[in-house]
């Protein structure tokens, strides 16, 4: 029929940016980097092909090390940390109170910001003598606060909390997106058979919410291994790597070292641990996550 | 107080006390950078040093209460920033528009072959980490020309976008087949059905794809540092940044240019709230 061949050619008109763009900026990329992980490359000299010399290179390296340690600290507390604390924003503020919009609408504000101006604050407030954070500590009466963003301790923890702190808003909205389809007799009914608050936030809510949990879970877990802004604009990564995750140390070697072939290696491996935490997470998925 | 106070009304008094003590000291967590920050934006850089730190602005109440936010805008250059982020995240907000209308109209409601395994191929490779295609992109943007130009920052914008497409493909499915129907027995073509009929329907959801891309656009560090070298092209995360290692110490007037940066931002997010809300809920992922 031509009006079938008409709305053919206007799909593949409505598409064409689409499938260029998934070639270019997508597909061809992928294959790309996979094949320049195998090739010793700095910028501007001729490629060697090294075989799998990258990858040894990797798990050999004490540096590579550390920042595998580093990345799994991080997300160590940074997904538990982002999901409790959203978790418990979207229970309180799910409660029909009028100003309910404000605290969400500030809560949220942080995630919509411009991330470096923001960190530049925490920046700030970090400082060891003049800044906020170490004064107000003091004023408690701890005694030697910490060095925090020059302290080789504590400057992975404040990255993760600046990161925890942008982004608990977005992680509450969608929590509390799914909180809103509850329905609120089940919480009567445990009211009237006498369940107490904490056993119905574990009774009823937690698993009624286990969907939007799983997919909080994921995003987290995703994000987690890709900060950058914050780390760049916080510490550099530093002191002595501290707080190089392993995002940030694809971005070094690629972009400061100009090692292409390793960085591309080191991106792969990145990207099959997230995939397998992806995978891991949905094989126990159905262990918790409540079907209707 | 009331006479009769019921045994429950206590507890409901207090608990309702507990709730708000711990939104309100969240609440000040989250909104003390920003306190901090304007605070600081208004405060003589010779009182930023002083222990223990103090809320006054200072400045405020000086000649020239602006002082810091003039002297970063018109002699630190922080205008050139603005308006250069202004235009790249304005231009890769229409982009995105532009792609993701015309692909998720076309997932929705257009037969194609494999359309389906396109856009399967879409959503998944948005999945792979920007870390493993961003050094192919720099080589590609490279052998192009098209480094130290706005270009690399705008082009891919329109060309595709796994949010929006997955976002509008929803909305434009979404909405009655009987529109498009009545407009082809009528003669239309159909592409006059997508702009004519389907396309004005879908305003919130396109409002929505606009302001996201924009704030992201605004927000994005990585690219521009890859991306450009001359300091007239700079945008504001990266103005901002090379301000820290030039005037490390001039918290004042970093602080201000932080202010400047953020402002449009919450600005924006206040006015269209309600679509950048059901945005983030219904697509989900950022980006």
């Amino acid at each position: 029929m031509r009006s079938n061949r008409k709305i053919r050619i206007t799909a593949l008109l409505f598409l064409a940016p689409t499938i260029i763009g998934l070639l270019v900026f997508r597909l061809i990329p992928i294959g790309w980097s996979f094949a320049l992980s195998f090739y010793d490359w700095k910028i501007f000299d001729t490629p060697q092909f090294v075989g799998l010399g990258n990858y040894a290179h990797i798990f050999t390296s004490p540096t590579a090390h550390k920042v595998f340690l580093n990345s799994a600290y991080f997300s160590a507390i940074y997904v538990p940390g982002s999901i409790a604390l959203a978790l418990v924003l979207a229970v309180l503020l799910n409660n029909g109170l009028r100003s309910s919009a404000f605290f969400r609408g500030a809560f949220f504000l942080p995630y919509i910001t411009s991330t470096v101006a923001v960190t530049l604050a925490w920046r700030w407030i970090f400082s060891t003598k003049f800044g906020l954070l170490n004064n107000a500590l003091d004023w408690v009466g701890v005694d030697n606060p910490p060095a925090w963003l020059a302290d080789p301790m504590w400057a992975l923890p404040a990255v993760a909390l600046v990161s925890i702190w942008k982004d608990v808003g977005f992680y509450m909205i969608l929590l509390l997106a799914g909180l809103q389809t509850i329905d609120p007799t089940l919480y009567e009914a445990a009211r009237v058979d006498g369940a107490k608050p904490v056993q119905r936030f574990f009774k009823i809510t937690v698993p009624m919410l286990s969907r939007s949990l799983f997919f909080v879970l994921i995003l987290a877990l995703v994000r987690s291994t890709q900060t950058f802004e914050i780390t760049y604009a916080l510490t550099n990564g530093g002191p002595n790597r501290a707080s190089t995750t392993l995002a940030f140390y694809v971005y070094q070697n690629a972009f400061v070292e100009f090692e292409m072939g390793y960085a591309a290696a080191l991106s792969y491996i990145m990207c099959f641990i997230l995939g397998l935490l992806t995978l891991t997470n949905f094989y126990f998925r159905k262990r918790w996550v409540h079907e209707d | 107080m009331k006479t009769d106070i019921h045994p429950n009304r206590g507890t409901a008094r207090g608990t309702l006390f507990a709730l708000y003590a711990v939104l309100i000291a969240y609440a000040l967590i989250t909104l003390m950078p920003f306190i901090w920050m304007l605070v600081t934006s208004f405060k003589e850089a010779r009182d930023v040093f002083k222990l223990p730190p103090s809320f006054v602005p200072t400045k405020l109440f000086t000649d020239e209460p602006f002082g810091n936010y003039t002297e970063i805008w018109t002699q630190r250059d922080f205008v050139i920033f603005f308006r250069n982020s202004a235009f790249v995240s304005f231009m890769a907000a229409i982009g995105q528009v532009f792609a993701t209308s015309l692909a998720g109209y076309a997932f929705a409601r257009l037969d194609l072959p494999g359309k389906n395994w396109l856009f399967a191929l879409v959503l998944v490779t948005a999945f792979v980490p920007v870390e493993v295609t961003i050094i192919p992109e720099f080589l590609i943007m490279r052998g192009l020309g098209w480094i130290d130009t706005f270009l690399p920052l705008i082009v891919p914008s329109f060309l595709v976008g796994a949010f929006g497409t997955f976002m509008l493909r929803e909305y434009f499915g979404s909405l009655p087949k009987d529109y498009g129907d009545a407009a082809y027995v009528d003669g239309a073509t159909p592409f006059q059905i997508f702009w004519k009929v389907y396309l004005p329907l879908a305003q919130p959801a396109l409002v929505s794809i606009f302001v996201i891309a924009f704030i992201n656009n605004w927000d994005e560090l990585l690219r521009p540092l890859l991306f450009l070298n001359s300091d007239e092209l700079k945008t504001v995360p990266l103005g901002l940044m090379s301000f820290v290692s030039q005037y490390e110490a001039s918290w004042t007037l970093l602080m201000a240019g932080s202010v400047i940066s953020t402002l449009p931002l919450i600005v924006i997010y206040m006015l269209t709230q309600r679509y950048v809300l059901q945005g983030f809920v219904g697509g989900g992922v950022k980006g």
